[in-house]
């Protein structure tokens, strides 16, 4: 047997997978053939390794955990809510928002001056008043 | 009461029933978010994520496979976020432990007997290159290699967990094991070479 063929059977043969004839072919292969042994050893490590992780616990208190998480999810508005919900309160919230802006909007309008609801000409809105001369002067000429 | 009343009961609000999916599935969705990322407490916070992505989920579940199923996909997309995460971090983790603010080693190792002498062995020479080793396989790989060796599936149920072929998950596993034996293979060489 040589390296290749010894390797790629090393998983069944240390598996216990593998049949009689060619587990001896394997194991006597490994008494003569360092590299091979080394890998051999190291895989088994490497099923020790996977087997300690495959063996740790999850935490106990999980479900509790999950359970806590999920309820407070649901109270922030996610989760299992019905479909219709889903549609509905982003609307909601989109019109609220429009009505409170057209609300200030129109706060805003009725401190305005009412009346005057006309253009009025530029020449009179440029006209100072502080710079009036007086009807007097004009009576004199 | 089968698996698919009770998910219509916890569509419907009875949300404390979700329970019972956890209790039953916590040690298996565990297992496949360890063996992603070999570490107790990421694992458990992955394992949480996973319940409440399933829980959030529940009404997209359309009940054409195994509820085990679907969670396992779960589990597997959000451990390979969770990697691919990580991956990025990993630069300033490696410059945190070049600095010598954080010992590598911490958390990085599965909680060995301490008690065992052999076990202290394999936890101070081989458990973190191992897991190097299985770290460096390309994900569809590495992922049917966690799931076939880590939960002990059969093909099949890779396939099905996977979305593809038998076929394609016994090419994936061999190519993974044929990676890891050269992976570890290497390290052998190296070690022989000291």
């Amino acid at each position: 047997m040589n390296c290749q063929l010894c390797q790629e059977n090393l998983d069944a043969y240390l598996g216990g997978g593998l049949p009689a004839g060619m587990m001896t072919q394997v194991e006597s292969h490994l008494k003569t053939c360092d590299s091979c042994k080394r890998l051999s050893e190291i895989q088994l490590l490497a099923n020790r390794v996977i087997r300690v992780e495959k063996e740790t616990e999850v935490d106990p208190f999980l479900v509790t955990r999950v359970l806590a998480n999920i309820e407070r999810l649901d109270a922030a508005g996610f989760g299992n809510a019905p479909l219709g919900a889903g549609i509905l309160r982003p609307a909601l919230i989109t019109l609220s928002l429009a009505a409170a802006v057209l609300f200030g909007i129109m706060l805003g309008n009725l401190s305005r001056p009412a009346g005057n609801a006309g253009k009025i000409p530029l020449e009179l809105a440029l006209i100072n008043d502080a710079s009036l001369e007086s009807v007097d002067i004009l009576s004199l000429e | 009461m089968n698996e698919n009343e009770l998910i219509k009961l916890i569509i419907q609000g009875e949300r404390e029933k979700f329970g019972i999916f956890v209790e039953k599935y916590q040690q298996m969705v565990f297992r496949t978010c360890i063996g992603f990322v070999h570490n107790k407490d990421d694992a458990d916070d992955l394992t949480q994520e996973v319940f409440i992505q399933a829980y959030q989920s529940l009404p997209e579940f359309k009940m054409k496979s195994a509820f085990s199923t679907w969670l396992y996909r779960i589990a597997v997309n959000a451990s390979l976020n969770k990697i691919r995460k990580s991956a990025g971090k990993s630069f300033i983790h490696r410059l945190e432990s070049f600095f010598g603010s954080e010992n590598q080693m911490t958390g990085q190792f599965p909680a060995f007997d301490t008690d065992d002498p052999e076990n202290i062995i394999i936890k101070q020479e081989h458990s973190q290159w191992i897991q190097k080793a299985l770290d460096s396989l390309p994900e569809n790989q590495r992922t049917a290699i966690v799931l076939s060796k880590y939960d002990d599936l059969s093909q099949k149920e890779i396939a099905e967990i996977m979305n593809t072929t038998e076929g394609a998950v016994e090419a994936l596993l061999q190519r993974a094991k044929k990676n890891l034996r050269e992976k570890l293979s290497e390290n052998v060489r190296g070690k022989n070479k000291k």
